[in-house]
């Protein structure tokens, strides 16, 4: 597959939360505050590129060449929250206004299941180093984009009336749901043909 | 509190799915056949409750007259993830050995049990419980309501979406059941991601609904 092809199947075409359903949660589009919701989206594409290729880095190097596949649930689980706990680190060194005024938490990216997700789907997909990093940046790519997506719509649902049992996360579930059907439309063969590919 | 009171608080009350609006990640995922909801749950409902049953043992040893300290929680939590991510492990060997059609279909939604957000908030919870028992009792009462919210969601979804509802072939018995005329004109977009989605925003509003109802 072309690096564009790539970048548009992990972004677009196979999008982590609107065609896996992974990494949705009642935070999902909660976040207000635009600077925080740039900072979190950022820091959640590099914490998923990172991961995928430590995923693969672990899949190739330690548990194919020692048999030990039946590890790689745990393996990948403890490696994802040993580089949220690291990224988070950097974070704090780096900008530790932005952290705290923002109060985003990488920890809580790291137990979602959208990081995860995309480490398990590059390393079965048998992806390449370089690969695995550009699938893992693109997703977390797509995955800032539907959130931000999803905060545009429920900041305008909160001037409409709503019945009262659909507001909040219900609505942004069947928003999501019907964005999803939207996205249909990126469709590989589309793509392909599209790319001349 | 009595043990009933335990179980049922997961059941009436803390309504995993739909009103903790935890765990959606393969609740809404894998819930395309009946087969695949009834599968994930039994993982989901495993892990779930080995995983709190080890953590109420192991948080007897962490606590210091009564109150955790800040280090012994963040331990918890690391082996919280070690004690679920091993023992999903083990359900993803276990399924493959008895049904590999399953493991397939589960796909990466298997592994995922690990992570999921209620299996780690059970586990969270059920840590600081008095007793194994008492532990125990609450995981089930929980994963109980989960696996009933799952298995509503794959039917009205397989129902809806192909016309049938596919369970486990038994002798003289394929496995799969024709539903009269949606069978021939199924509304296929149910079974696509976004329907999931649908059905999961319109359990949450009913549940809403029902709660607000509720004296």
């Amino acid at each position: 597959m072309s690096w564009v092809g790539l970048i548009l199947v992990f972004s677009l075409v196979d999008n982590v939360i609107l065609s896996r359903l992974l990494g949705i949660s009642p935070r999902a589009a909660g976040e207000k505050n635009a600077r925080a919701a740039l900072w979190l989206g950022v820091s959640t594409a590099v914490l998923m590129g990172v991961s995928a290729l430590a995923g693969w880095a672990i899949d190739t190097m330690v548990l194919e060449p020692l048999r030990l596949g039946f590890l790689r649930t745990p393996a990948f689980v403890l490696s994802v929250a040993g580089l949220a706990y690291l990224l988070e680190a950097m974070a704090v060194r780096i900008s530790p206004l932005l952290v705290r005024t923002s109060g985003f938490s990488l920890s809580g990216v790291a137990l979602n299941c959208a990081t995860l997700g995309i480490v398990l789907l590059t390393t079965r997909g048998s992806y390449t180093a370089a690969e695995s990093l550009i699938a893992g940046l693109a997703a977390g790519s797509g995955f800032m984009l539907v959130r931000a997506l999803m905060t545009a719509i429920s900041e305008r649902l909160e001037i409409e009336r709503i019945p009262r049992a659909f507001r909040g996360f219900p609505l942004e579930l069947i928003s999501a749901g019907l964005m999803a059907y939207a996205f249909m439309a990126f469709d590989r063969a589309f793509l392909a043909r599209m790319l001349g590919g | 509190m009595t043990p009933s009171d335990v179980l049922s608080r997961g059941i009436a009350r803390d309504n995993p799915t739909a009103v903790l609006l935890v765990g959606l990640c393969p609740a809404a995922a894998v819930s395309v056949r009946v087969i695949d909801s009834l599968w994930m749950s039994a993982g989901i409902f495993a892990v779930m409750l080995l995983s709190s049953f080890c953590m109420t043992l192991l948080a007897r040893g962490r606590t210091n007259g009564g109150e955790m300290t800040p280090r012994a929680a963040a331990g918890g939590w690391l082996a919280a993830l070690v004690i679920s991510s091993f023992l999903t492990a083990s359900f993803e060997l276990v399924l493959l050995r008895a049904a590999p059609e399953a493991s397939a279909a589960l796909g990466i939604y298997a592994p995922l049990i690990a992570v999921n957000c209620l299996v780690l908030t059970v586990i969270d919870e059920t840590s600081r419980a008095p007793s194994p028992g008492r532990a125990l009792l609450d995981a089930a009462g929980k994963g109980a309501v989960f696996a009933a919210c799952l298995l509503l969601i794959g039917v009205l979804r397989e129902t809806l979406g192909a016309g049938t509802m596919t369970l486990f072939p038994l002798p003289g018995f394929s496995g799969t059941i024709e539903i009269g005329s949606l069978s021939q004109d199924p509304a296929r977009a149910i079974s696509f991601a976004g329907g999931g989605l649908l059905c999961l925003g319109y359990l949450a509003a009913l549940a809403r609904m029902v709660k607000e109802r509720r004296p």
